[in-house]
């Protein structure tokens, strides 16, 4: 795996952007990310749809090596950590999460996030709320216009079309604008979303070797 | 059988033969009582051995359109009281109101009329053998148009399950003539029993009319002929009776629909517009009125190939070209129903060579050539959902089942290890070695009974049975209330803010999309009409074969027919600026203009074909010198596109058309895995891998939601020799890569005179395929090195690098 990562000034904080579809915040330590959607493939199995859980695991891993080359703190994660409820991919990310127990663990809720008392428990969070304020930065699942301050977000599974004449070629993407950074959908068993997507803003899309910005 | 006319022979011959207990297919033509044939069979052996036949269900009719059931099952009912018997003829589709679908299970009537889709329904309910028991025979209308179709391979699953219940049952199919008709009768009946196939003698005399422009342009441009034609095809449906106006794509249907209107004010109230994306309910008073001769034309789609007689209907008019030899006698048959009318046909073009089609058409017409249906073999995904099927009904045993599905026409060729793998997949999901934690389908019961237990994945599989697959459809609704049609997502989610769009005749505008529906109001001027992805059928080898002949003898002297002379002009331009190719004789051209270099190649084998080998064309010029291509195609030829000098001479001309290697390079040079996942699309909805259909709009059920493409990425990392994964290669090279049409082609070119013309200008051959948009890439980049240069392309700068 390659990681490539191209560092952003925003609000006066340096953040660097990888290509494997997370964001690091250098001065927090924070490793940040968004839409994991664990358990995705397990509830595709409970109702009759064939799919192995190597994706996941694929997930875990990729999210393994960032830590590797990170060190983070802690993460934050933007929302939809979990895609339907308590299922065995919710077994099987428990016992990964257990290896970094030293690493805090913040949830920002999203719309799948329905975590019982249980559950919670079970995941062992660190932090839960609908929203996280660090340094006038707001981290919240989708972005609320009633909220004048700058917010990181996920809920869209951002793409981004790049044409020409002859050929369209579809990219998942940050996207930044004067009011949000938008984050790409971590796992990658998501689809891409190009039209929800903010106007008038940076992109960078990136592919399993590089980061651009359009 | 016309009432008070005596029968044809065929009519006797099939009652004859079924008497005495055969099986088998009868073809004849449309409008000469073919569905009387079979009907009647199992009325007359009623009436002769009366004691052979037990209470309940006698005959199941199946019928490839569901608008089709009610007015077969109403002229059978007729044709029973007039005989005085007591038999009830039942209707069972999509359409049947569920309280008639419950007394049809206490009681089912004698015969009973329904669709491949229903039939399968029926074979999902618990206990279902009691209704087949006393069952005589099963009878497949229409067999050509399902034959070749996953739906045909519904229809052979179906009818092995039906064989099984009763051994004795006979199996008969109604056709109309196609190339392979022995092949096709092998399809519907593989079992060793006793059959025969009855073919009437009787012809159907078909008139053939060119609708000729005022002039003929000197550069045809495929479409543009419309607005002029318009006012020529305002008479010939005001001196008929009844019209139906054929176009090939639901988007040219609209587009049809205004210019006549716009042509002939008058037409308003008169004419109507019916294809597969208007609401059910108008498309049936459409139907309604047109068969009461209340409507004085209909511009359709291939929604109209099919379906019961428009006796009223005395013209037919095609708009652009029929693509098949086949489909064209089909639709001209829908005019001029009774047996001894002839049948009328108009033929419009939408650019002006394609006159030089009907031209090869009434050629193939005369010389009775007509394309084979070929059966599709193998298809694992269709099979998948019949074994769900009886999985939802009373379970099956596996060992038991492999030895129908064996017997099955579709699955001779069926290995072991597939036949373990499927099974593997309804019950643990995949190979053992795979994590599959979880996974519930279907359930192995103490004594091996597989069956499914969970009532929630019951009711998916009922709700998404079915080998038709279509895009997410919209439902389009007036703001004000009242429905109006269905229309593709995809097509709703490119349109811009403030763009209209054309839906059954009328001029929308978005107001608001909630619930999977589009909430319009009507408005008035410029709008698109939606562009549909299908529909974009290739020209038939049959008809590429004669459109070759014609054109190559188009500038003789001697030739004589209306359509050449008219388009002499334009034929002559082709000669002065190129050349026009005798049969013998294969084009190349090149042409430099201001945008760059075009090479075109001229092998009318359908545009399916064209794309294959202007990929295949364009990888082996790239072999010679680095270069990138656009591609361009329409069924006559194709095009590559370059900035770049396209290094073709004389001289290497016959290595790049050379059969060497012909497989090797194609595999090369197209994207297979780009292709498999467009086909993966029908392949996973089909085998339940992607839910179409969810029960209500519970909430739960949208967390189940993904895509095709995206499921076909993951099989591919994860488990790549996945039998849906490789079955989707598999219709790639059959469907697609058409191998066996590619080959002929090759060796039809091999043995050609190549011919290489250069010129400036673009001559009458290449520029419809110039306008044409359908455009592909083929260049040897990496992706990163494409998008950078991509992005430059498209005038935006990469800020660091």
């Amino acid at each position: 795996m390659n990681i490539a990562t191209k560092d952003i000034t925003i609000q006066n904080e340096i953040f660097t952007l990888t290509n494997q579809r997370a964001l690091f915040w250098e001065k927090e330590k924070a490793l940040i990310f968004s839409d994991l959607h664990i358990g995705k493939t397990a509830h595709f199995r409970k109702n009759g749809i064939a799919l192995a859980s190597h994706i996941m695991k694929n997930d875990l891993e990729r999210l393994s090596i960032l830590i590797e080359y990170f060190q983070p703190e802690k993460f934050i994660i933007v929302g939809d950590l979990l895609h339907a409820g308590d299922n065995s991919d919710v077994d099987t990310f428990c016992e990964w999460k257990n290896q970094y127990s030293n690493i805090k663990f913040c949830l920002v809720e999203g719309n799948h996030d329905r975590i019982s008392k249980i559950l919670e428990k079970k995941l062992c969070l660190d932090f839960k709320a609908d929203l996280l304020e660090i340094n006038d930065i707001l981290f919240v699942h989708d972005f609320d216009k009633s909220n004048s301050k700058f917010q990181i977000t996920g809920h869209i599974h951002p793409g981004f079309v790049i044409n020409s004449s002859v050929k369209k070629i579809k990219l998942p993407c940050f996207t930044v604008t004067s009011k949000q950074l938008l984050l790409p959908a971590f796992s990658e068993f998501t689809g891409l979303d190009t039209k929800n997507i903010p106007k008038k803003g940076m992109y960078f899309v990136f592919t399993d070797s590089e980061i651009y910005e359009i | 059988m016309e009432k008070g006319n005596s029968p044809f022979k065929f009519q006797v011959d099939t009652w004859n033969k079924f008497g005495s207990g055969y099986s088998g297919m009868v073809v004849a033509p449309t409008g000469f009582g073919k569905t009387f044939s079979v009907f009647l069979a199992l009325i007359s052996d009623f009436l002769t051995n009366p004691d052979k036949y037990k209470k309940g269900l006698k005959m199941i009719w199946i019928t490839p359109l569901r608008s089709l059931s009610k007015d077969i099952a109403k002229a059978m009912q007729e044709a029973i009281d007039e005989i005085g018997l007591d038999w009830a003829v039942g209707v069972r589709n999509g359409d049947t109101d569920p309280k008639v679908r419950q007394q049809q299970v206490k009681n089912m009537p004698e015969i009973l009329v329904v669709t491949p889709e229903s039939l399968h329904l029926l074979l999902a309910q618990k206990n279902h053998q009691r209704f087949f028991t006393n069952m005589h025979c099963v009878a497949v209308d229409e067999w050509h148009e399902l034959l070749g179709s996953k739906r045909g391979v519904m229809v052979e699953l179906g009818i092995s399950q039906l064989f099984h219940y009763v051994p004795k049952l006979k199996i008969w199919g109604i056709t109309a003539t196609i190339g392979n008709l022995d092949e096709a009768q092998d399809v519907l009946i593989p079992y060793d029993i006793k059959k025969t196939k009855i073919t009437a003698k009787e012809l159907k005399k078909i008139d053939i009319i060119s609708v000729f422009p005022d002039e003929v342009e000197l550069l045809p441009w495929a479409g543009h002929l419309g607005q002029k034609l318009a006012d020529k095809v305002v008479p010939i449906i005001l001196e008929s009776k009844s019209t139906i106006v054929f176009t090939n794509t639901r988007s040219q249907s609209e587009m049809w629909y205004q210019l006549l209107l716009n042509a002939y004010p008058d037409f308003a109230g008169q004419i109507a517009i019916h294809h597969s994306s208007i609401d059910a309910h108008l498309r049936i008073w459409i139907e309604e009125n047109l068969s009461s001769g209340k409507l004085k034309a209909v511009v359709s789609t291939s929604s109209l190939d099919l379906g019961i007689d428009f006796k009223p209907v005395d013209t037919v008019i095609q708009i652009g070209s029929a693509k098949g030899v086949a489909r064209f006698l089909q639709r001209a048959g829908r005019s001029g129903h009774s047996p001894f009318e002839t049948s009328k046909i108009f033929c419009v073009p939408t650019h002006s060579l394609e006159l030089i089609e009907v031209a090869a058409l009434k050629e193939a017409v005369k010389q009775k050539v007509i394309e084979p249906r070929e059966p599709v073999v193998l298809c694992f995904d269709v099979l998948v959902q019949f074994l769900m099927t009886l999985a939802v009904g009373d379970g099956f045993f596996p060992n038991e089942v492999y030895e129908r599905i064996k017997k099955v026409y579709t699955f001779q060729e069926i290995r072991d290890e597939e036949w373990k793998e499927m099974i593997d997949f309804l019950t643990i999901g995949g190979s053992a070695l795979k994590s599959y934690e979880e996974y519930h389908k279907v359930v192995v019961m103490e004594d091996g009974l597989h069956k499914v237990t969970s009532r929630k994945i019951a009711m998916l599989h009922r709700m998404n049975m079915g080998a038709i697959v279509s895009d997410a459809m919209l439902k389009v609704k007036f703001i004000s209330g009242g429905y109006i049609g269905m229309v593709e997502e995809y097509f709703i989610s490119r349109l811009k803010k403030e763009e209209k769009f054309i839906l059954a005749g009328r001029v929308l505008e978005v107001a608001m999309i909630k619930d999977m529906t589009v909430f319009v109001r009507a408005s008035k001027g410029k709008a698109l009409a939606p562009s549909y992805l299908g529909g974009r059928l290739p020209l038939s080898s049959n008809l590429g074969h004669f459109l070759r002949e014609k054109l190559s003898g188009a500038l003789n002297p001697k030739a004589f027919e209306k359509e050449l002379k008219f388009l002499h002009p334009l034929l002559a331009n082709q000669e002065k600026r190129s050349h026009i190719p005798k049969e013998d004789e294969f084009l190349v051209e090149l042409i430099k203009n201001r945008e760059g270099y075009h090479l075109f190649m001229y092998p009318f084998e359908g545009r399916l074909v064209h794309e294959v080998m202007a990929a295949l064309i364009a990888y082996r010029i790239s072999k010679l010198a680095p270069i990138s291509f656009s591609m361009a195609m329409n069924d006559y030829g194709f095009e590559l596109f370059s900035d770049k000098e396209i290094p073709l001479t004389e001289d290497n001309l016959d290595k790049i058309l050379t059969r060497d290697n012909l497989m090797v390079d194609v595999i090369s040079s197209i994207n297979s895995a780009e292709m498999a996942r467009r086909k993966f699309r029908d392949i996973a909805v089909i085998s339940g891998m992607v839910v179409q259909n969810f029960p209500g709009q519970q909430r739960s059920n949208k967390a189940l939601q993904s895509s095709a493409g995206l499921i076909f990425k993951v099989l591919e990392n994860y488990d790549p020799n996945h039998f849906l994964v490789r079955q989707a290669y598999t219709e790639v090279f059959n469907m697609q890569l058409q191998e066996q049409r590619l080959v002929e082609a090759f060796k039809r070119i091999e043995k050609s005179k190549f011919i290489l013309k250069y010129s400036n200008k673009f001559t009458p051959l290449s520029f419809p395929i110039k306008v044409d948009s359908l455009r592909q890439t083929l260049t040897s980049e990496n992706l990163d090195a494409r998008i950078q240069k991509l992005i430059k392309q498209s005038g935006r700068n990469i800020k660091d690098e």
